[in-house]
């Protein structure tokens, strides 16, 4: 018995996601009163290897192969299988982040392993093996029970903290054929953004509205947004006012995005604004404005002048940098 | 080409969604079913592949496991454009049990592509296209944001951490798609309302499979807060909040 | 004898070549669909007394309205003298209808000052139109061949004119120096004559033999050359007025083949008047020539190119492609070159064009806000907007095509019953906290009782934030009154007015009729409205679906409260504040409505400020059509700031409104120009409430 968790790591390097996971993935296995083994597929060096144990792995198992290199959702399916199943792997935990719930169904089949998908909790209960996860876009929240004996969970992003423990992991190196035949992805072209980031795939985004007064009062904000290394955005009528590019709008008719954090700055929240940006998991608000439709959607707000309250966040943020 | 699209039905989007009695399913009156959006996109997609000469796909089918209360749903899609519509007649069981009706199917049928939303309104579960790629023994995609056939080859773009990869699989193999793979929703003409009134839906009965998982409470989330209110004076505070109790920076 | 053979033989001319044009077009008006069936001829004389020979119409534009309509009333009077011509020519007598003694004396007289009158007017158009540049007589619809034809025909009716003049001044001067009685009064020509005293009797005789001879010549070409010209519009002009649509402008056709659609698929055990299945199912909406009506096609025929629709079009001042009259004369052009095929080789010919995208693009079709302007302003009654709306039928029904915003439009109305996406669960969310009870019908009708009024709320009412405050004040008002109404609340679904009005024919009637069906079941037999959609669609649209209520619009009930005594408002409780109106378009233009806001605006303050375009010149605020939910099409300006600058240019510290999407594109427009602290955009209900101590 174990628990197995998907340390995936990016140019050999893991993320503050992966020691989310470890951490979790952790705590559970010390729920089940067994060890955590983390697996890696990739180039990672054993120094980053190593940090995985900071979080509670026992064993970290690192694979290397050519034929790896690129996600192939049934080769990495085919190689964790194995895995799981050497190590007696009783619960595996991935992010479900893209990657995650690439491999995450298809391991489900593979092992005939029930899946707790998105979970945001630690079980409720281990017998029977509950689950806490989110249903209905975030209207209702759902108690799964998952009958296998093996269960597969995968973690939302950004719910578990990190908890360091003290480390005695063993990195071991396994070489696990690979049929070529077998991995049918072939990748043509990778598309690496560099600068600004993309409106529709930022976790936090400033966006600026008529409340600004004017295209000169914008760079307060944008340092702002990059100091939190937000992408910006923008309400209708500053775009239609050609303030900012035409890409920023957000809302009915403009780009609609569900970030964690939506900052408006200067925004009064028209409807259709709104149903750009309702599905965020956070909106701030600051507008001079106490009776703006935006501070009924915002969990935060600050009622004052943008050109006042900005310069003081991004001071506030140098000073924390 | 042959393109299958899974469609799920799901209760519109702006449902106010109330528990039933007992908490283990939510209470259904007055709802309006609705494909799951992301399904939605993934028909358009098909649909607009479909209209392109030169993409080479012959029909497109969307496929259903639910009763026949989903009947009206399934119109929808053939309303849109879709060839044809099959439906796996059973109540609706988690998604271990669904990816095994539709792999079932899938078998006897032949697809060269299948599309799956990536997740639905209701479970947000991402599951399913994983699974019937799994159960059949298929290449299967995540994330794809784009997909276009050139000289009959299937090109996909999928989304990575920081970027987009631009990948090629060989047919037949499932298209777990998001958000992105087609740009806006399509209506149905009245022709295809007229059609979809009268076409059959064509239904086959489920293979016996033991589900996996089971839901044994809904309940609804802590209500929404009121808008916490930071005094103007002192924006760090704003911040600190963000950090440590919204956890979002 | 001679001159009577050859007169004859001119005048079969003239009529083989006329017979065979109106032939032709005859056969061209075949190949059109059926319209409205022509009921209610006394009313229609009417309209045609006060439109057609009253000029009513024309006279909104008042100087050039007033040189037209001398030229017309000049043509009316001296038709008289041509009939007598030709009788004159055929039997060979001279001045054969003397003999009606002093009426013959009167419409002489009249024709001889007209002429002069006509030539005169004649020569400023003509002017006008060569050494001044007229931006209503450009265009991209407007090629060299429309000035050419322009300027061919005021020089036939100049010519027309001068052979007239000279006709009765070489009469008159014959005559008289002949010493021979004279047949009618000449004032014009007597005058003329007598200037010309150097002339012999003779000299006279041939210069009226001469003009008398080119006049009537000219009538036969001028005749004959009308009917391939835009000056079409004077044999057409008075049936088409008299053929006018007498329904309100705002009220649009039912589709009656998407009717039996919509029933068969609510019940299909339904029977409504079921079609035979070998029927190919006709084509929805307006596709090419054959598919407009009669009407349609009559319409273009009688355009006369003025360009006055085009000129007040809201779309096109700010610089998107749409132009009406471009419609019209697409439509009489496509018809032109397909017809004859058509004719020729049946009605399924296809020549791989059509009047969609090769004459009309749909970018033109979906700039169009339905504010009903270009119709209000064509002095002959010309229907552009049910054109348009048919056109978008087409795109919509046939090939699901539609700018992406209004799809996800349609998809929201469709499953959760408003354009935005909101669930019906929130419709009583203005409600909160209104400090008393708002009737819901549910709760009411379950207690036993019944409202006098349902109180129809709307989407806006009760999703837009700025608007839930109008109908806040609306209510207490109603409460502050006593009236007894209730709200339909989370029954209330979307009346599908944005679908309808984008071509999505199918929608709005399974919304209407789902509305209607709720209604019924409550018995409901009073509506009042605050948006003008609404009211629009329930007093104009819903009957034709068999859903017949009295609907009231907030105004005129606010009107009856105030006639009654029941409301009284204090003029001093709003300080003489500066108000200007924006006359909504479906309030105005589409139901007629304009005199009330402003009786009420008048009890309100002492201080309304009219803008320069008002009442039915009122500029459309932009959002109609659908365009509400769309991107606006290019263009030079957007609408809604064009209107804005119309108010401030009054310099009122309030701009008065009653429609939610005005007040959306007014509020918009004040933020864009930077006015919203000083200038305030208040709804009717809102100012009233204010000068309660309600608000």
């Amino acid at each position: 018995m174990s628990v197995l968790v998907y340390t995936e790591n990016w140019d050999g390097k893991f993320k503050k996601l992966t020691f989310e996971l470890v951490s979790y993935a952790s705590e559970i296995a010390k729920m089940l009163n067994t060890g955590l083994t983390a697996v890696s597929i990739g180039k990672t060096g054993n120094s980053e290897l190593a940090k995985a144990g900071k979080y509670g792995a026992s064993k970290i198992i690192s694979i290397d192969n050519e034929h790896l290199k690129v996600l192939d959702s049934q080769a990495y399916t085919n190689v964790i299988s194995e895995i799981a199943r050497a190590e007696k792997a009783s619960v595996i935990v991935l992010s479900n982040n893209n990657t995650g719930r690439a491999i995450a169904p298809r391991l489900s089949v593979s092992l005939k392993a029930g899946v707790g998908s998105g979970v945001s909790k630690l079980p409720l209960n281990i017998n029977p093996f509950t689950v806490y996860k989110r249903t209905y876009s975030g209207n209702a929240f759902a108690h799964v029970v998952i009958k296998s004996d093996i269960r597969i969970l995968t973690l939302a992003q950004n719910s578990f903290e990190l908890i360091e423990t003290p480390d005695n992991s063993t990195i071991v190196k396994i070489d696990v054929p690979v049929d070529s035949a077998l991995v049918k992805t072939t990748v043509k072209e990778v598309q690496k953004q560099t600068g600004r980031i993309l409106l529709t795939d930022a976790d936090i985004v400033v966006s600026g509205g008529r409340g600004m007064k004017s295209p000169d009062n914008w760079a307060p904000l944008v340092e702002f947004a990059s100091l939190l290394g937000a992408a910006t955005a923008c309400s209708r009528p500053v775009s239609d006012e050609g303030w900012r590019p035409h890409e920023e709008h957000t809302g009915q008719t403009g780009k609609i995005i569900a970030p964690n954090l939506y900052i408006a700055v200067g925004i009064s929240g028209s409807t259709q604004h709104l149903a750009g940006v309702s599905s965020s998991k956070f909106i701030v608000a600051i507008n001079t404005d106490k009776d703006a439709p935006i501070f009924e959607a915002a969990q935060y707000g600050i009622v004052g002048d943008a050109m006042k309250v900005l310069p003081k966040l991004v001071d506030a943020l140098k000073k924390a940098k | 080409m042959k393109i299958l699209v899974c469609i799920s039905n799901v209760p519109d989007t702006t449902t106010k969604i109330k528990l039933a009695e007992g908490s283990r399913t939510i209470d259904t009156t007055g709802i309006q079913w609705v494909i799951n959006p992301w399904d939605e996109l993934s028909l358009t997609r098909a649909l607009e592949l479909k209209d392109d000469p030169s993409a080479g796909v012959k029909s497109v089918s969307v496929i259903h496991v639910g009763p026949a209360s989903s009947d009206p749903t399934i119109r929808k899609a053939l309303a849109i454009g879709a060839d044809d519509a099959l439906r796996v007649n059973t109540e609706s069981s988690d998604a271990f049990f669904v990816a095994a009706q539709i792999a079932e199917i899938i078998k006897k049928e032949h697809y060269d592509l299948v599309f799956c939303g990536i997740e639905s309104s209701d479970y947000n579960g991402s599951l399913v296209g994983g699974m019937v790629a799994e159960f059949l023994g298929m290449p299967s995609v995540s994330a794809v944001s784009s997909i276009r056939i050139e000289n009959g080859q299937p090109v996909i773009v999928r989304e990575i951490d920081g970027g987009k990869e631009v990948i090629t699989l060989p047919v037949p193999f499932v298209a777990i798609v998001q958000k992105g793979i087609a740009k806006e929703p399509r209506i149905a003409a009245m022709r295809g309302i007229m059609m979809a009134r009268t076409k059959a839906i064509r239904l086959f009965e489920p293979v016996h499979v033991e589900p996996l998982t089971e839901i044994v409470t809904l309940e609804k989330p802590a209500p929404r807060k009121a808008c916490k209110f930071i005094d103007a004076e002192n924006p760090a505070q704003l911040l600190e909040l963000l950090q440590n109790e919204a956890k979002v920076i | 004898m001679a001159k009577q053979i050859i007169f004859a033989f001119s005048l079969l001319i003239t009529f083989a070549v006329f017979f065979y044009t109106v032939s032709r077009i005859i056969s061209y008006f075949k190949l059109t669909k059926p319209g409205f069936p022509v009921r209610d001829p006394a009313r229609r004389f009417s309209i045609m007394m006060k439109v057609a020979f009253g000029q009513t119409k024309i006279f909104r534009r008042p100087v050039t309205g007033f040189l037209h309509a001398l030229v017309f009333w000049g043509f009316c009077v001296i038709i008289f003298g041509s009939i007598e011509m030709v009788i004159d020519g055929l039997s060979g007598t001279e001045r054969a209808l003397k003999f009606l003694g002093p009426v013959y004396d009167f419409l002489i007289a009249s024709g001889d000052i007209f002429a002069l009158l006509v030539a005169v007017a004649i020569i400023v158009f003509l002017a006008r139109r060569l050494f001044f540049h007229i931006a209503r007589f450009e265009g991209i619809e407007m090629k060299k061949r429309s000035h050419r034809d322009a300027n061919i025909s005021l020089t036939l009716i100049l010519l027309l004119m001068i052979s007239l003049i000279f006709m009765n001044t070489g009469y008159m001067g014959y005559k008289t120096a002949a010493g021979e009685e004279i047949a009618g009064i000449y004032p014009f020509g007597a005058i003329l004559a007598g200037m010309l005293s150097g002339i012999s009797a003779e000299g006279f005789r041939i210069m009226y033999e001469i003009s008398w001879w080119a006049h009537i010549l000219l009538i036969f070409f001028f005749a004959n050359y009308l009917p391939y010209s835009k000056h079409f519009h004077v044999f057409m002009s008075v049936p088409n007025v008299f053929l006018s649509r007498l329904d309100p402008p705002g009220k649009l056709i039912n589709m009656d083949s998407i009717t039996r659609e919509v029933k068969l698929m609510l019940d299909p055990g339904a029977a409504y008047d079921p079609v035979p299945a070998e029927t190919p199912p006709e084509r929805f909406g307006i596709k090419d020539a054959e598919d407009a009506t009669w009407k349609n096609y009559f319409d273009s025929l009688s355009c006369t190119e003025c360009g006055r629709c085009t000129s007040v079009c809201p779309a096109n001042i700010t610089g998107k492609k749409l132009s009406p009259r471009k419609i019209m004369m697409d439509l009489r052009a496509r018809m032109k070159e397909k017809g004859p095929m058509m004719v020729k080789n049946g009605k399924d010919f296809s020549d791989s064009r059509s009047l969609l995208r090769d004459y009309i693009t749909a970018e033109e079709l979906w700039a169009c806000t339905t504010c009903n302007a270009c119709a209000t302003e064509c002095p002959i009654n010309i229907n552009q907007p049910s054109i348009i709306v048919d056109m978008r039928r087409y795109l919509v029904l046939e090939e699901a095509s539609a700018p992406g915003e209004l799809k996800a439009v349609f998809n929201n109305i469709e499953n959760n019953g408003a354009p935005w996406q909101y669930s019906a669960e929130d419709r009583l969310v203005w409600a909160k906290d209104i400090g008393f009870e708002i009737p819901v019908m549910s709760g009411m009708v379950a207690g036993g009782k019944k409202p006098e009024y349902l109180f129809w709320v709307g989407c806006a009412g009760a999703f837009d934030d700025r608007y839930k405050k109008v109908v806040r004040s609306f209510a207490k008002i109603l409460n502050h009154l006593g009236v007894s109404f209730a709200v339909l609340g989370r029954e209330e679904t979307c009346t599908g007015d944005p679908a309808r009005r984008a071509g999505n024919e199918m929608l709005y009637q399974m919304q209407a009729l789902q509305v209607i069906t709720t209604l019924k079941g409550y018995e409901v037999s009073r509506i009042i409205t605050i948006c003008p959609h609404c009211y629009n669609i329930f007093k104009n649209e819903y009957p034709d679906l068999d859903g017949k209520f009295e609907v009231i619009n907030y105004l005129r009930l606010l009107r009856r409260f105030i006639d009654e005594g029941k409301l009284k408002i204090d003029i001093s409780a709003l300080n003489n504040i500066s108000v200007t109106y924006h006359d909504p378009c479906y309030l105005g233009r589409a139901n007629g409505i304009y005199d009330e806001p402003r009786f009420i605006l008048n009890r309100l303050t002492g201080n309304l400020t009219e803008m320069e375009r008002n009442r039915s010149f009122a500029l459309c605020c932009g959002a109609g059509g659908a365009q509400m939910f769309k991107e606006a099409e290019k263009g030079d300006k957007e609408i809604f700031i064009e209107r804005t600058e119309d108010a401030l240019d009054t310099d009122a510290s309030v701009i008065a409104s009653a429609c939610p999407f005005c007040m959306t594109m007014l509020t918009d427009g004040l933020k864009y120009k930077n006015r919203e602290n000083d200038v305030k955009n208040m709804d009717i209900a809102e100012l009233i409430a204010q000068s309660l101590g309600l608000y």
